[in-house]
């Protein structure tokens, strides 16, 4: 008990020299307690989006892979709507969101950027030569309206409300305006790829929209006014089957389907493709998406997990430093008490439990003010990191290239319409807690031990006669 | 009680002979005085005495045991006192810290109370004695060495130049509690020392010179020589 009271006293006689150790171990401590909270909260945020994006496969049949391993549009192959359906049935999955979207033509209602004489007149040279009227915009239908991608962030329902019978829509505000539509006209619009399929609309819905109306350049440049986002209709997976479709030979289907094991993902391709999906159709989780999502977060990740190593070592060896120099001025304090009888292990004891009261005050110290300075740091970080990944993301211009087959169009963005994330909750866990104690005592640890390790090589008669 | 049986010592790495077949007995109740030269060995023969340095022939026997071969932390802070020529206190703590922490190292337990009376008879004040050792004169570091020696009563006390500081007012209590230890308490006390006033308490006065130890016999100018033990 002695040697414990001597040691506290010790800590007020050494006063400059234990307040060097206790700022060196203090930051060492707020600096592990800072990047492990964020670390912590990072890696959660990630294995959620993880759980969310990696669980969610895709099943697509992508046109510009086709044409990289040189298959052209006559390669493409179609499934039938009811083998979607089928294979929304496998044991792998505990959901599955239906969208699927078509090019549709009328000369019901003018389209946005349509500057032709008459709607629905403006004409185009198909493969065969032949002069055939495009297509004036896009019928979008999804089981799922809260799933509609930009509803929620940059969409949202200004007038009457969202579908929800058969043959229901939304239409966007500058569509509403320009023809003077409201709640409760029809539209009548057909398919632009499809013979005789035909719907007949109403208009229970519109949206104000704040999305790129383009998704690329060359759209605009070229008069696809029908790739105009504000010509997009929106209705429900089923509204846009029920016109009569048996396959998606024309029509773009995005079936999501939510795995409950991403880890499943290789079972439930080895499912489908068994069930006849061909080899031109990819089973593939959204990696560009989740790779955009998740990419601040991983970088403040990483840059935290290295600058804490980074922390550690340094730290470790000015700890290292300052321990050995200290025990070293302490040499004849420690030969007194030699010769006056008090064991080695008695010495070593009372240097150690000096070393472990600072480091138990700075790990209390550490863990309060590390946790109050954690959150706004990593707001900080990562407003920073999402600045640079929007900036990144807006100079290249999303997609770079589009492609058009059967009706469908693709681009090579798949991380289209995914934003980073840029909200981060910092906590102190438990688990956090003891990582920090852990550090902790290892820092106390080298410290005692290098006391140990010299205070083992001190004999007391020659520490006394050097003096 | 302490016994010198053929003592030999060389410093390490040297063949320099400081002490060879040194024979010398210590017994409880009596006041040893060392005297001699700088570098006569008589630091040398109290370092050996109290444990921290081992003899590089013979045997040191206490109490019937060789020094060489028991636990000589235990003794050092158990069985004997020392008041060291530099003092060796502890510079940062107070000079009631240093007689308290004496007194934990030896098993007696560090009753302030009894460090506090056994300063006040050194002549430090309860005021002084919490001050840091670094902010007493040397004199009164020299009183708290001697405190700190005696403050667990410990049965053989050796001290080196215990008075070299001291006034001469001062020196005379101190002398007088030396006496006291040994000759009403019972304790052996053995000091080295340059001072022929410290002489004048003892029982036995040694002369140390090249090694050799001689007795003085109650006459400080008739030197005798040391019995030697033949094998």
């Amino acid at each position: 008990m002695y040697l414990l009271s001597n040691a506290i006293k010790n800590l007020e006689r050494n006063k400059s020299r234990n307040a060097l150790i206790a700022v060196v171990t203090l930051a060492i401590v707020m600096a592990a307690v800072v990047t492990l909270t964020i670390n912590n909260a990072a890696a959660r945020i990630i294995d959620t989006i993880r759980l969310d994006l990696g669980s969610r496969v895709e099943i697509r049949q992508d046109f510009i892979e086709m044409r990289q391993i040189g298959l052209g549009r006559d390669d493409a192959a179609f499934v039938p709507i009811a083998s979607f359906m089928q294979f929304a049935e496998s044991a792998y999955l505990r959901n599955s969101v239906f969208n699927a979207a078509m090019y549709a033509w009328s000369d019901s209602f003018r389209a946005v950027d349509d500057f032709s004489e008459t709607p629905g007149s403006t004409t185009r040279i198909n493969d065969n030569g032949e002069v055939v009227l495009v297509e004036t915009s896009r019928l979008v239908g999804t089981s799922e309206p809260a799933s509609l991608a930009d509803f929620g962030s940059f969409r949202e329902i200004s007038q009457g409300r969202m579908f929800e019978n058969l043959n229901e829509a939304i239409i966007s505000e500058e569509l509403a305006v320009q023809n003077a539509l409201t709640i409760g006209d029809t539209i009548t619009l057909s398919a632009a790829y499809s013979d005789g399929i035909v719907y007949t609309l109403e208009i229970v819905g519109i949206y104000a929209d704040r999305t790129e109306p383009y998704v690329n350049f060359f759209l605009a440049m070229n008069g696809r006014f029908a790739d105009n986002r504000r010509n997009e209709i929106i209705t429900s997976f089923d509204t846009l089957i029920a016109g009569g479709w048996q396959t998606n030979a024309g029509l773009d289907m995005q079936v999501e389907y939510f795995l409950a094991d991403p880890a499943n993902i290789t079972a439930f391709e080895a499912e489908v493709r068994a069930l006849g999906l061909p080899i031109t159709y990819n089973v593939a989780i959204n990696q560009a998406a989740f790779d955009r999502v998740t990419g601040p977060l991983a970088g403040m990740h990483s840059a935290a997990t290295t600058f804490m190593f980074i922390v550690l070592i340094l730290g470790a060896i000015t700890l290292a430093l300052i321990s050995y120099m200290a025990v070293r001025e302490r040499k004849y304090e420690v030969g007194v008490l030699r010769a006056m009888g008090l064991e080695r292990a008695k010495v070593a004891f009372g240097i150690l439990a000096e070393t472990v009261i600072i480091a138990a005050v700075c790990l209390i110290l550490g863990l309060g003010i590390g946790n109050a300075i954690s959150q706004p740091i990593a707001d900080f970080i990562l407003e920073g990191r999402v600045a640079t990944a929007n900036q990144e993301i807006s100079e290249t211009g999303g997609a770079n290239r589009v492609l058009f087959a059967g009706g469908q169009m693709q681009t090579d963005d798949a991380a289209q319409g995914y934003t980073p994330a840029s909200e981060i909750q910092i906590s102190l866990e438990v688990a956090v807690i003891l990582q920090i104690i852990a550090i902790t005592l290892a820092l106390a640890a080298l410290s005692g031990i290098i006391g140990v390790v010299i205070i083992s090589q001190y004999e007391p008669l020659k520490i006394l006669r050097e003096r | 009680m302490l016994a010198l049986k053929n003592i030999s010592y060389k410093y390490e790495g040297t063949t320099r002979t400081i002490f060879k077949d040194v024979n010398l007995e210590f017994s409880p109740g009596k006041v040893y005085t060392i005297v001699g030269k700088s570098g006569a060995g008589k630091s040398t023969l109290l370092a050996l005495l109290s444990g921290l340095d081992v003899a590089t022939g013979g045997e040191i026997v206490y109490n019937g045991e060789n020094l060489a071969k028991i636990n000589r932390n235990h003794y050092r802070a158990r069985q004997m006192g020392m008041v060291f020529q530099s003092l060796n206190l502890i510079p940062t703590a107070t000079a009631l810290d240093n007689i308290v922490l004496s007194m934990n190292i030896s098993g007696v337990g560090g009753n302030k109370t009894r460090a506090l009376e056994l300063l006040k008879t050194m002549g430090i004040s309860p005021e002084k004695s919490r001050r840091k050792i670094l902010k007493l004169s040397g004199g009164e570091q020299q009183r708290i060495a001697i405190a700190r020696a005696i403050a667990h009563n410990p049965p053989l006390i050796v001290a080196d130049e215990p008075t070299g500081n001291l006034d001469k007012e001062t020196e005379g209590k101190v002398l007088k509690i030396f006496e006291n230890i040994a000759h009403e308490q019972g304790k052996c006390v053995i000091i080295v020392t340059h001072s022929r006033r410290v002489t004048t308490i003892a029982d036995e006065i040694w002369h140390v010179e090249k090694g050799i130890f001689r007795r003085f016999d109650g006459n400080v100018n008739a030197p005798q020589t040391q019995k030697r033990r033949r094998k």
